[in-house]
């Protein structure tokens, strides 16, 4: 017996035709184990049978007459089915999409983030993919990758308006489709060797924060199928992720490459021995890694023998590009006014001055110390602009604080200061210093600041010691207070006189008679 | 009152015509020390007829120096106004911090030179009775 609908269906089946002839095999299995009493008896407990009948998928549901007779309800489930496998389809290219931007990110390195977007494209995507990045000179960086294999970087010379649609991804503006390119206009470089004849290739932009960050160009081979619709709107969603990659990559390259000349620029001297007195600096920057320091020393020995030199330690307000930018110009200006180093309160007035803007009251702390060597010890004038005070080391452990006070620089039109004078025995130092060391935060239960009578206490144990084990101590000291904590940057400068022995030299007192 | 939630510094504005009080609680840094900017040049542009700016120091933790430079910033746009600051409360370690830099004369000096009252001291009897005329305002009190 049939109705109407399974007629249609099965046009075979006519009432008394043996079932196996006319229905699929999954069915007429389905229907003898249903005979069967032992599997019957459990047969609630299975789920619905389903198969294939023609092209469309069905649920078949039995139901034992009292005369023994099964009918077989058949419901078409096809439409169900292929929404089913579009979920899965879609939640298969949402975890992959997950993991090509987990992927990406895990990497701000430009060559890198190329090599994952092509080996990602190839094992996904295409038969092989090759990733362009916008030209640098004449040549077109280049990663190719075919599925399974390694990505490879090679330059093309090449002009990328040859490919169609090539040139205006790479040019990223205006925003382009993804491009059909016909297989047999496709340029040599595109076909990595030995991949035979191409069925279907597409161009797509990768599109960056604003700048081009490349093209990204699929390859099919002739016996794989074409791309299908979904499939070109997944490689979009695709690129656009590798693109974003791409140019945080090349973006995070040029900060990191700006950073570093600044670095280079602004890394502090190492010091010596001037014209008889010991000068000994240390800096630590923040770990901050990224980010350029806001402390700086500088040491300018005098011109002319017998003059002064002049040493310079300040802090800058800030962190980054602008508080580097700002330690340039203090540095540099410092320099130009080094003619009037013996007046400390002009050249003060006069960096203030170059410094002040109405934009901001961005502002830095300063120190200046000139030092000459007067007969055995050295003769000091110190001024701080808005600084913590120098320390002065006595020969007995006793520590001064200098007497010296000022106004910051760049933010106030007027800032008048104070300068102490003072003389440096053989073996007393004088220590500079930024405020990262005794803002330091740590010790034994953490958050506690390293502090101003802990470093004037260490300091006491320094006495008589050489500038630089001085330095040393105190970036020991100040280290193992923060352990592994983070803290800002910290610098140090000692400017010490010598201790001297006298020899049995032959004539005057000048300076030669002592050795430091 | 109006309070703008954070983390780390908290501004409580009150105020009246011619008087803002801005509380401040938590870190003045590098994080966050724009939002006081923020807030008092609001009241600044918002309240054409304002005499008084009072920053209730009290309750400040850590001042950096990009919170040192915002309150440079803050005495400068209130000068151009015809504004006048107090930074009100100081607790010690904010006073250290302006006595180092030398710039306590310049942000508590009243305009004919004198230095106002040092920390803690409290504020002048008629700044008081500003205080307690000072009246909550409702959501265009925002800061």
């Amino acid at each position: 017996m049939r109705n109407d609908a399974a007629g249609l269906l099965l046009p075979a089946a006519r009432p008394g035709t043996c079932l196996a002839d006319v229905a699929p095999g999954w069915l007429s299995v389905a229907h003898d184990a249903l005979r069967c009493p032992d599997t019957a008896a459990d047969r609630a407990a299975q789920p619905p049978l389903s198969g294939v009948i023609g092209e469309r998928s069905f649920e078949a549901h039995p139901s034992v007459r009292a005369d023994g007779t099964v009918v077989w309800w058949l419901v078409d489930d096809t439409d169900h089915r292929l929404v089913r496998e579009a979920l899965h389809m879609e939640r298969e290219r949402t975890a992959f999409l997950a993991k090509v931007s987990s992927m990406l990110l895990s990497s701000l390195n430009l060559g890198r983030c190329m090599d994952v977007t092509a080996q990602m494209a190839a094992d996904n995507l295409a038969d092989a993919a090759l990733v362009i990045a916008p030209a640098q000179g004449p040549q077109l960086p280049v990663v190719t990758c075919l599925r399974g294999g390694h990505p490879v970087l090679s330059h093309e010379s090449v002009d990328p308006d040859d490919v169609p649609g090539l040139g205006e991804a790479l040019r990223g503006f205006p925003p382009v489709p993804s491009r059909w390119i016909d297989p047999a206009a496709a340029p040599e470089w595109m076909v990595p060797e030995g991949f035979g004849p191409i069925g279907s290739i597409v161009v797509t932009p990768l599109p960056g924060h604003g700048v081009p960050a490349g093209a990204l160009v699929l390859l099919r081979r002739s016996q794989t199928a074409a791309f299908t619709e979904g499939e070109e709107v997944f490689a979009r969603l695709f690129a656009a992720r590798a693109g974003a990659a791409m140019s945080a990559a090349r973006l995070y390259a040029e900060q990191a490459s700006i950073t570093e000349i600044l670095m280079r620029e602004l890394l502090p001297p190492s010091l010596h021995q001037i014209s008889g007195v010991d000068f000994a600096g240390g800096y630590r920057p923040s770990m901050d890694h990224d980010r350029v320091g806001g402390d700086f020393y500088d040491v300018h020995p005098a011109v002319v023998d017998g003059e002064a030199s002049l040493v310079a330690l300040g802090d800058v307000c800030g962190k980054g590009l602008e508080a580097a930018v700002l330690t340039g110009k203090i540095r540099n200006t410092l320099h130009a006014l080094l003619p009037l180093a013996d007046d400390h309160q002009r050249m003060i007035s006069l960096l203030n001055t170059a410094l002040l803007n109405s934009h901001h009251t961005r502002f830095a702390t300063l120190v200046l110390a000139s030092a000459v060597r007067k007969g055995n010890a050295v003769d000091l004038r110190l001024t701080s602009a808005g600084h913590p005070r120098p320390l002065i080391l006595r020969a007995s452990g006793a520590v001064e604080e200098a007497r010296t006070h000022g106004t910051l620089v760049g933010a106030l039109p007027n800032v008048p200061t104070h300068t102490a004078a003072l003389t440096l025995a053989p073996g007393e130092s004088c220590v500079l210093y930024t405020d990262g060391i005794t803002e330091a935060k740590g010790g034994p239960m953490g958050g506690t600041q390293f502090g101003d009578e802990r470093l004037q206490r260490a300091l006491s144990e320094c006495a008589g010691m050489p500038s630089e084990s001085i330095v040393e101590r105190i970036q020991m000291l100040a280290s193992q207070w923060v352990g592994d904590g983070s803290h800002d940057d910290m610098a140090v400068v000692v400017i010490s006189a010598p201790r001297t022995r006298h020899l049995s030299a032959v004539n005057g007192h000048t300076r030669g008679r002592f050795t430091a | 009152m109006t309070m703008m939630p954070s983390a780390r510094l908290r501004l409580t504005t009150v105020d009246t015509e011619a008087t803002v009080r801005i509380e401040l609680r938590g870190d003045l840094d590098y994080d966050n020390a724009d939002r006081l900017l923020a807030a008092v040049t609001g009241q600044l542009a918002g309240r054409p007829r304002l005499e008084h700016l009072h920053l209730h120091c009290a309750g400040l933790g850590t001042v950096d120096s990009m919170g040192l430079s915002v309150l440079l910033m803050i005495h400068r746009r209130t000068g151009e106004a015809g504004v006048r600051l107090h930074l009100d409360d100081r607790t010690a370690r904010l006073d250290r911090l302006l006595t180092i830099t030398g710039t306590l004369e310049h942000l508590t000096a009243s305009p004919n030179g004198a230095a106002s009252s040092p920390a803690g001291a409290g504020e002048s009897p008629k700044n008081s009775a500003e205080a307690r005329a000072a009246r909550p305002t409702g959501p265009d009190g925002t800061t």
